[in-house]
């Protein structure tokens, strides 16, 4: 063996890999973020100061700062006394994280308004505002079931209790989270679960026998707003989906499928309830169970919803109301 | 391959690597017994200097100790096997009738010779390989300690069966060796399989640690070795599939040539590291590479050898073998483990870190396991420390006076939250000074002394991110044979900590999570002085009465200072 050779061999193995790259990273959080003091780099702004939802147009705000932080941003409608937050946690503010494409958190829905946007940071005392007008709000995107602003529709079939205090029917009013009307359900039925119902046949919106949704369960949506009366027993909202799996225009429970979604309404004011097709399960007395049709969850067979009213019967008075129950594609709806 | 095989000394030799045994012995016992026994007595007196108020809580006197005595049989029942048990039997001072008596197994091995060729030994095993694949660094030991503390940390050293950077661990372990007529002088190989930690058949998995070694002796000048070792969960033992790997590889090589008077020795060790789970997609893949060479010079003429140095190890290189603290920072401490009214955990001091056995490990830890900047903050994991580069140097001086002096200059590969990098710089000094040669006496009397400084500094264009950290340490022996067999003993530590640091969380794949800024002014020193009586070079008794001092100038811990006066009684047999 060469020993020269061997020493060379050495010693290039040891310097030849010691030769690294240079790494343009960092090993964990950045230091210079959760250390240095806050400083806004750039202001905070929106890219248009009046806006037309309702023809596609959105609200990019910006801003960027020295370190990343959280941040919230609140926009309030002067009229609607709608809301809508954006959070992130971030150094930049961008179309990235902060796009208003005219949806609310807290109902009702905007109107055409003036607003005023408001960023806050956590653990930082100043706030930045800037002022909005949106010119047209936003459309709703999807397959409306019901908005009751023209009342409850021809071709749906609405049963209530001979209860006391009953009240099964659309109002006008101010509290009133999407148009001018919504469904009111209250009363106090002391025998049954059920205080009221409404089925909403496919039928009733045309003469197709099933609703015009997607074959594919994952991308159908269902969302509703449901109010929740401060001060009264539990509601619970039931939201039964009928297929008509055969296609003859009746719904046969014993040997087709039904999925149900039962919600417990145990907030006080408007929320948006959303949940995908392909989530849904069917319920005997809120209990999962096998559905009794081919077991296969298909939107473009669902031939009946019903909504059903219930209420502990031991409990008394019970309320709740229901606005804007729409279908949407890919996602939940962003009112 | 037909050349070797010509070459191949048919008659394989088998090479001892350790020579505990001599098991060709003729006329040797068949049982002997080995062991050793220590008695300890201690009297503590903790003194705090809360600044709220006076610590009315804690009990501050507390006195204690024990006497063990370690009983080994060994047992040669033919001149190829060796079993070797030993118990240990421990009794806590004021448990009378037995009730602090524990009775123990303390080691327990069986080793020998298959057929004239390959050596084994099944149980107890102390393991090493390279610093980069298994071994046990001692980080954070200090280099110069007086005798008086070499006697506290001595019986940690007993306790934890550290020897030479081995690692205590259990398994099996064999070797065998062939020697060549040409070329080649001998090849030795090794192998080893041990338990890191067992099931819990639940969530636990089997986790093992094998490992090999080639070593390929050329000549008397050159030598090349390949080391490979792995640390893997075994599959099946728990439900979850998930496994971990860890596999480390590395080839090093040494050469040594004579140049006139003086010897030339080249070292050189390259490797890489995989560290994985199998199946769980947050855990990272981290996979990196180290370099280590060294040139030394020895000049016999001078008593001086030289050593210069070059380090780099990848900030993603993993270890497990050679990256396992022997102190566990997370332990408390034997005594006082809570002080001041608030009873908050007392801070590890110096004499902890000296003389508490229970702070160490006596075997690896299979997670990476947390350091302490204020005992070690540059290389706490010694040359394995992950994300170094830099050279070092070291020089020795060894006649009558026994001294060194070593620097580092060491740099961050990959920045810790910025991208400016941290840089690193060690000077170390020790001097064994044997003032007796000096001053004509007929008496020994030995000086010790050393320093330590280690630098730490970021420099950023964000002044958040700046490090200014500076450890310095500084100790002093002194031990007088003030008559045949009877030494007095002295001894001093300082050490200062001060500066700003960020100290990194890590999570369980190692990867760091936060960075939480610290700042230091803390002074810390132990002062002890005694005497040691030698009835035989293994069996002494000392008394010894020290004072540890625990002052942070930020407040961030109560101040205190524990007093204690202890007499060790000490055989071996």
């Amino acid at each position: 063996m060469n020993k020269k050779l061997s020493i060379l061999l050495l010693l290039t193995a040891t310097f030849g890999v010691a030769c690294r790259k240079n790494t343009k990273d960092f090993d964990g959080p950045s230091i210079n973020d959760i250390y240095s003091s806050f400083k806004v780099l750039e202001t905070f702004k929106a890219d248009r100061d009046s806006v037309n939802f309702s023809s596609g147009q959105n609200v990019i705000f910006t801003a960027k700062f020295n370190k990343i932080v959280d941040w919230t941003i609140t926009i309030k409608g002067a009229v609607s006394k709608s809301t809508k937050e954006i959070k992130g946690t971030s150094k930049n503010i961008d179309a990235s994280n902060a796009t208003w494409n005219g949806s609310a958190t807290k109902f009702p829905v905007f109107t055409q308004e003036n607003c005023t946007v408001k960023l806050t940071i956590k653990d930082v005392a100043d706030t930045f505002s800037v002022a909005e007008k949106i010119v047209g709000t936003k459309k709703i995107v999807g397959f409306i079931v019901a908005d009751f602003e023209t009342g409850l529709k021809q071709g749906w079939t609405k049963f209530a209790q001979t209860g006391a205090n009953m009240d099964f029917q659309v109002k006008t009013d101010s509290l009133a989270p999407e148009g001018k009307k919504y469904l009111n359900m209250a009363g106090t039925v002391n025998w049954d679960w059920l205080i009221g119902l409404i089925d909403f046949p496919a039928t009733a919106y045309g003469t197709a026998k099933t609703f015009p949704l997607n074959t594919n369960p994952d991308a159908v949506y269902f969302n509703c707003l449901v109010y929740g009366v401060p001060n009264t027993n539990p509601s619970l909202v039931l939201f039964q989906f009928k297929e008509d799996e055969n296609a003859d225009g009746t719904i046969n429970a014993n040997n087709e499928d039904e999925y149900d979604y039962q919600v417990a309404v145990d907030w006080v004011g408007w929320k948006l309830i959303s949940i995908k097709y392909s989530d849904l399960t069917y319920l005997v007395n809120g209990v999962p169970a096998s559905p009794k049709g081919n077991g296969l969850r298909n939107p473009d067979k669902l031939g009946k919803i019903s909504m059903l009213h219930l209420a502990n019967p031991n409990d008394g008075f019970a309320s709740s109301k229901l606005d804007l129950m729409v279908f949407t594609e890919n996602g939940a709806l962003q009112p | 391959m037909k050349r070797i095989n010509k070459n191949l000394n048919y008659n394989l030799v088998i090479l001892l690597l350790c020579s505990s045994l001599n098991l060709f012995a003729q006329k040797e016992k068949k049982v002997t017994f080995i062991g050793g026994a220590r008695s300890i007595m201690t009297n503590n007196n903790l003194v705090v200097n809360d600044t709220l108020a006076s610590d009315t809580t804690t009990a501050k006197r507390n006195t204690g100790g024990y006497a063990l005595i370690d009983l080994g049989v060994n047992i040669k029942p033919n001149k190829n096997t060796e079993i070797m048990g030993m118990f240990r039997i421990r009794n806590g001072f004021g448990g009378f009738w037995g009730s602090a008596v524990t009775f123990d197994v303390r080691q327990i091995y069986m080793k020998g010779i298959v057929a004239n060729t390959i050596r084994y030994q099944l149980g107890d095993l102390n393991l090493k390989q390279t610093p980069f694949t298994l071994y046990n660094h001692h980080a954070d030991a200090i280099d110069s300690l007086p005798t008086i503390f070499n006697l506290q940390r001595n019986i940690v050293n007993y306790e934890k069966f550290y020897m030479n950077n081995t690692w205590r661990m259990q398994g099996a372990n064999v070797d065998f060796g062939l020697t060549f007529k040409d070329y080649i002088k001998e090849v030795n190989f090794t192998g080893f399989i041990t338990r890191l930690n067992a099931t819990n058949f639940s969530n636990v998995p089997e986790r093992l640690m094998s490992g090999a070694v080639i070593d390929v002796m050329q000549s008397k000048k050159i030598r090349i070795g390949y080391n490979v070792n792995s640390v893997f969960d075994v599959l099946g033992t728990v439900k979850d599939s998930n496994v971990f790997k860890n596999n480390v590889q590395s080839l090093d090589a040494k050469f040594n040539t004579k140049i006139g008077q003086q010897i030339l020795t080249l070292k050189g060790e390259v490797g890489n590291s995989n560290y994985k789970y199998s199946l769980d997609t947050l855990a990272p893949n981290l996979k990196d590479y180290f370099a280590h060479a060294t040139a030394t010079i020895t000049l016999p003429k001078y008593f001086l050898n030289a050593t210069v140095g070059y380090l780099n190890v990848g900030s993603e290189y993993r270890s497990i073998g050679a990256q396992s603290k022997d102190i566990n920072y997370n332990a408390l401490p034997a005594y006082y483990d809570r002080y001041t009214n608030a009873q908050s955990v007392r801070p590890l001091g110096l004499m902890d870190v000296i003389s508490n056995d229970n702070l160490y490990n006596r075997t690896l830890n299979s997670k990476l396991m947390t350091t302490n900047n204020v005992f070690n903050n540059a290389m706490p994991y010694g040359l394995a420390t992950f994300n170094r580069v830099g050279l070092y140097s070291t020089i020795q001086y060894k006649k009558d006076i026994d001294a060194s002096v070593s620097y580092y200059n060491l740099s961050e590969i990959k920045g810790q939250g910025t991208l400016a990098l941290r840089k690193f710089s060690i000077l170390k000094m020790n001097a064994m000074v044997p003032l007796n040669k000096f001053l004509n006496l007929k008496n020994k009397l030995e000086f010790q002394v050393g320093g330590m400084l280690q630098n730490t500094n970021r420099n950023s264009d964000s002044l958040v991110e700046n490090v200014r950290f500076k450890n310095t340490q500084a100790t002093v022996g002194i031990r007088y044979e003030l008559f045949k067999d009877f030494d007095l003993l002295a001894g001093y530590i300082l050490q200062n900590t001060k500066g700003d640091e960020f100290i990194a969380d890590r999570n369980d794949y190692t990867e760091v999570t936060y960075y939480n800024q610290q700042k230091y002014n803390l002074k810390q020193q132990i002062k002890a002085f005694g005497f040691r009586y030698n009835f035989t070079p293994k069996i002494y008794i000392s008394a010894i009465y020290q004072q540890g001092e625990y002052i942070d100038a930020l407040r961030l811990h109560a101040d205190y200072k524990i007093n204690q006066f202890g007499i060790i009684y000490n055989m071996l047999f």
